[in-house]
């Protein structure tokens, strides 16, 4: 039945109350499903190092530690100041290598090369390697993102 | 009472239940045509055959595979030396999971260069095309399981890769990595996807694989079909099954020889934190997108080079999907093309893959 200046019959009416209570519900079913399976992830902010592990670095080395759960390269300049990497290829994700010998970092995956500085100088990198602030407060190195206090 | 009385009294007691005696009849009077291109049909049954085996040695690797972070490299070393027959176990199951990968790549392009796919047969084509990409991903999901150095690096390229896609292909890197990053979280739930999501899949788009073949019976090849001829065939049942028992035994054979001969490896555990080793390589079956991506600029025209690669393999496979409706004219010009195209395809794989061993 449809009234004269009606947009839709009543069982029209009907008809989407329910489609749309039943997609509501569908929904509702959906939701925790598709929350369950994405795991929350937070970068962290700011990881805090004891800088008597890096010390003893000499010019021109790198050595690890862990940014989450990605691999973080620290690295000693030959003027003595650090650089803190993610030591992650901004290709595929593969983790990349400093090689010394050639100032270079090297990503074995598909062959992608970054200058000493991290700037994708060859292969498939589109970035250059994402670099992280680093800070030497007291008796600690703390690495952290840009933007954070 | 005799024997022969009782044997038919349980037979008439399950096909007054079940129905039976119809799936036997059709058996008896199914027939396989005869002609010079019928060794196609027997790559069917093969990949049956090495599907059942992977089946059977994956339940007894099961058994003593733990998908965990820890655990997962080690059970795997102990499947290999302590397990009886472990090893022997472990290496059919690799090699079978090749070997199938490839009989599967056969059976496509034999389908694909005789037409096979064409009217009434598309929704055999389209099963078959997922029941390939479930075969790789059975294949990708089973690298990571050792957990050593080469899997690890494979599956962060492999779960990186779908990231270049608009939109949503954030989601399927999360998704496929149970997080943002490649962790003991991704170990655990590929294995998931290896022994519990994927097998139902496939056995669901097998069964309609299977039953479509049986409905519409094997496919002749065009130039039967246009002149008309009566082409000789085969009983299905004993003539053709003993004929792929043959095959099938010979297969058995081959396979465990090289199963015995060339175990797999397995490296020291993966370690997150350290670099990729070099000359990492995935499986002999991605090395052709392995080097396409090698190969590809980083940039084009201001677009991340990765993500016109990846739109260009969704699009190529959305076109392979339809591949049915789209040569629709066998015999005509556009037909031939096509026929040509699965050449070029075929050189193409080839040559990078070839490439990329260099």
């Amino acid at each position: 039945m449809k009234l004269k200046h009606s947009l839709f019959s009543r069982r029209q009416f009907l008809n989407g109350l329910l489609g749309g209570w039943l997609g509501a519900l569908a929904a509702s079913f959906l939701y925790p499903v598709v929350k369950f399976i994405f795991p929350p992830y937070r970068e962290p902010d700011k990881v805090i190092l004891p800088f008597s592990d890096y010390e003893d670095m000499g010019p021109n080395s790198v050595r690890n530690f862990p940014w989450g759960s990605k691999p973080g390269l620290i690295k000693k300049e030959d003027d003595g100041a650090y650089l803190a990497f993610v030591a992650v290829c901004t290709h595929l994700d593969c983790n990349v290598v400093y090689l010394a010998e050639q100032k270079k970092f090297f990503c074995a995956c598909h062959e992608g090369w970054y200058d000493e500085n991290g700037l994708n100088i060859g292969g498939p990198p589109p970035r250059p390697l994402r670099q992280l602030i680093i800070e030497r407060e007291g008796e600690n190195i703390i690495v952290k993102r840009e933007g954070v206090e | 009472m005799n024997l022969k009385k009782i044997a038919a009294e349980i037979q008439a007691w399950f096909d007054d239940r079940f129905g039976l005696s119809a799936i036997f009849k059709f058996l008896r009077e199914k027939e396989v045509p005869q002609h010079r291109h019928s060794i196609w049909y027997y790559t069917g049954s093969t990949i049956l055959l090495l599907f059942g085996i992977q089946v059977i040695t994956g339940f007894m690797l099961v058994f003593y595979y733990k998908p965990t972070l820890e655990e997962a490299n080690k059970s795997i070393a102990r499947i290999m030396t302590e397990a009886p027959l472990g090893w022997i176990i472990r290496s059919v199951h690799f090699w079978s999971a090749s070997f199938m990968i490839a009989i599967v790549f056969i059976h496509l392009f034999s389908i694909w260069i005789a037409k096979s796919y064409r009217k009434p047969r598309e929704a055999t084509w389209m099963s078959g095309v997922f029941l390939l990409l479930i075969s790789l991903v059975f294949g990708f999901t089973g690298y990571l399981l050792p957990w050593d150095d080469l899997s690890l690096s494979a599956t962060k390229v492999g779960t990186d890769i779908p990231r270049s896609i608009p939109v949503v292909g954030i989601w399927i890197t999360k998704l496929l990595r149970g997080g943002e990053d490649v962790t003991g979280d991704t170990l655990t739930r590929f294995f998931g996807f290896h022994v519990c999501i994927l097998p139902v899949f496939i056995f669901i788009l097998l069964a309609f694989h299977i039953y479509f073949i049986q409905k519409q019976g094997m496919s002749l090849p065009l130039a039967f079909e246009n002149k008309g001829k009566k082409v000789r065939s085969l009983p299905f049942w004993p003539n053709f099954v003993y004929r792929e028992m043959i095959v099938w035994l010979v297969l058995v054979g081959i396979l465990v020889t090289v199963a015995i001969f060339l175990p797999p490896s397995l490296d020291k555990a993966a370690d997150l934190m350290a670099p990729a080793p070099e000359g990492i390589k995935p499986e002999w079956y991605f090395l052709f997108l392995f080097q396409v991506l090698k190969i590809f600029p980083a940039k084009i025209l201001f677009i991340n080079g990765d993500t016109v690669a990846v739109l260009m393999i969704a699009v190529a496979f959305v076109l392979f999907f339809f591949l049915p409706f789209i040569d629709n004219k066998p015999t005509e010009r556009k037909g031939k093309i096509i026929t040509v195209v699965a050449y070029v395809v075929i050189v193409f794989a080839v040559a990078m893959t070839v490439w990329s061993l260099l």
